[in-house]
């Protein structure tokens, strides 16, 4: 441990401040914060959007046009230009990491990917080759942690990490296919909890190693791990979360009872929940305040590690603990403390995790710094 | 950094280290690699040709991977490509869109990251794992990964360039890197590549 403090001690500060978010609730951190302070959700009824014309309920966002994977990227970006910059973007000592499980799926034919280096090469003038991560339900924390890891080595000194993903007929007939979606709003943890609700949205942290005037917060560390169980089912003793968040711990040199707050990935399925019940339970941090944002959001899959993370930014801001909504009742085998109503309390060490298809986990925790 | 072994999956065989190891069939090329090699694993007639591959690729070089590592998870899997999961993509896609229903098979599939789940699973291996897209290999994308890897305190990294681009060849090359020394040699990664693909 020793050894290990003093290595972390000597590594570059990141800091973490808030770039942008478009969501169903809304454009920006402070129209996010009065949907939240008001517990309203992002998730509504949809008509006939199952395969078999079932009605669902997503995450949706109703102004976006069909070409929406294009719209919503627009969207956040020219709210990031209007809060941080052209200036930032285009600078050579800043990076653009975008995470996103399928990116553009109206081009499936040619490359999901294209349009949004495209969209980054006519809209910025940063010559460095934009870098996406795509791990399923996991890619936004490990861009993150990625986002930190170049900060670190002073490759770059800034970071624009851009975690998206837009609502698409593909991905909601698979969940179906899959009997993961929920027919009703998910509720994540509760003990009626019946799957997920996609979403969709775009979500924008700005990584820095300059300390930043305005609110921010300190990256400490993060890791990733796989379940080596099963590709598309939570493991049933939680092992690779346990791994993720150990590591995460261990790398940021903090004791895991200093843990304030934690925001899982609580999907609403009844596996996934239950895992992550019994890994915190194992952990020793069952205890601690934690909610799901897919209540509010649906699940994001690429942008979902991003925006979860903005919003704990938030919960951090603000000292609050927003109440994890859908949830009413305990429903997993190891009880946790899951926040039922929005509550004032100091909020300094955070600990976000995620985990996903293909057995990947991974968490970071940080830490607000006066 | 130390490049300790490579291999290299393709329609014109399996390779380790650079010497062919076995011919594949024109017809049926995956099946035929892995009834040749003698493998006893069943699941792998359900996985999809990225994560078929990389298993190929990896059972070749189970020697030398078991020979580097210190535990069950201090293996880093650090795995790109350019077309991501676009092939199981296209296969899914066409499952419902004319008349049929979506097949949860192929929905599994539409991420490029099952490729290391499936690793990890045979293998038992929980370390870390991320997988990037990248518009063609990038030899100095992947130093700097291997750089961050071992600066977070991994001991070896199993990379992989695993790739099914619509107009172009699929090919796995699997390179296994330990931490070693010198951490800024160039591990000419690009020229193995080449080497494989020019045999």
């Amino acid at each position: 441990m020793g050894i290990k403090t003093k290595l972390a001690s000597r590594l570059k500060p990141v800091y973490l401040t808030y770039g942008s978010l478009v969501s169903p609730l809304g454009i920006g951190m402070e129209q996010h914060l009065a949907a939240f302070n008001a517990g309203r959700t992002g998730v509504s009824f949809q008509q006939e959007s199952g395969f078999n014309k079932e009605d669902y309920y997503l995450g949706k966002i109703e102004s976006l046009s069909d070409d929406r994977y294009t719209d919503l990227l627009s969207l956040g970006f020219s709210h990031f230009i209007e809060e941080v910059g052209q200036e930032l973007i285009d600078s050579p000592s800043t990076l653009i990491i975008v995470s996103t499980t399928k990116a553009n799926l109206n081009d499936l034919d040619t490359d999901t990917f294209a349009s949004t280096r495209k969209f980054i090469r006519e809209t910025t003038n940063n010559p460095n080759t934009p870098i996406f991560i795509s791990n399923a339900c996991i890619s936004g924390v490990i861009a993150v942690n990625t986002a930190a890891d170049y900060i670190r080595s002073e490759k770059f000194t800034d970071v624009i990490v851009i975690g998206i993903d837009a609502l698409y007929d593909f991905v909601v007939y698979g969940f179906q296919a899959l009997y993961a979606l929920s027919n009703e709003p998910s509720k994540p943890f509760d003990k009626d909890r019946k799957g997920i609700s996609i979403g969709e949205a775009c979500g924008i942290i700005h990584v820095t190693a300059n300390k930043p005037t305005s609110f921010h917060v300190e990256y400490l560390g993060g890791a990733s791990s796989n379940d080596a169980n099963h590709i598309s089912g939570p493991s049933r003793t939680g092992e690779g979360l346990v791994r993720a968040v150990t590591r995460s711990i261990e790398r940021s040199s903090i004791s895991k009872e200093s843990i304030d707050f934690i925001s899982a990935h609580g999907t609403g399925t009844v596996y996934n929940d239950e895992m992550e019940s019994i890994a915190f339970s194992r952990l020793g941090i069952h205890h601690v305040p934690t909610n799901s944002l897919k209540g509010y959001f649906g699940h994001t899959l690429g942008a979902a590690g991003v925006i979860e993370i903005l919003i704990s930014m938030l919960s951090s801001e603000t000292n609050t603990l927003f109440k994890s909504l859908g949830f009413d009742e305990q429903g997993t085998s190891e009880a946790l403390n899951i926040i039922t109503n929005n509550a004032q309390v100091e909020i300094k060490t955070v600990l976000k995790t995620a985990s996903g298809f293909g057995g990947g986990n991974a968490a970071l925790i940080f830490q607000k710094t006066l | 950094m130390k490049v300790v072994a490579t291999s290299y999956i393709s329609v014109k065989g399996a390779f380790l280290n650079e010497k062919k190891i076995q011919h594949a069939d024109d017809t049926n090329w995956l099946k035929s690699l892995y009834q040749a090699l003698e493998i006893d694993y069943p699941k792998f007639y359900k996985m999809d040709t990225l994560s078929k591959m990389a298993f190929l690729a990896s059972e070749i070089m189970k020697d030398e991977i078991v020979a580097v590592q210190t535990s069950d998870q201090d293996m880093q899997l650090l795995f790109a490509n350019s077309a991501a999961s676009q092939q199981t993509d296209l296969k899914y896609l066409d499952s419902y869109a004319n008349g049929g229903a979506p097949s949860p098979s192929l929905f599994v599939y539409t991420l490029p990251n099952i490729v290391t789940g499936e690793l990890a699973i045979r293998n038992k291996w929980y370390g870390e794992n991320t997988f990037f897209i990248t518009e063609k290999f990038d030899e100095e994308f992947f130093q700097e990964q291997l750089q961050f890897a071992f600066a977070r305190g991994n001991k070896s990294c199993l990379c992989a360039w695993v790739d099914t681009p619509t107009d172009g060849i699929e090919e796995c090359f699997l390179f296994l890197v330990s931490e070693g020394e010198n951490t800024t040699e160039s591990l000419k990664l690009l020229n193995r590549l080449n080497n494989y693909r020019n045999e």
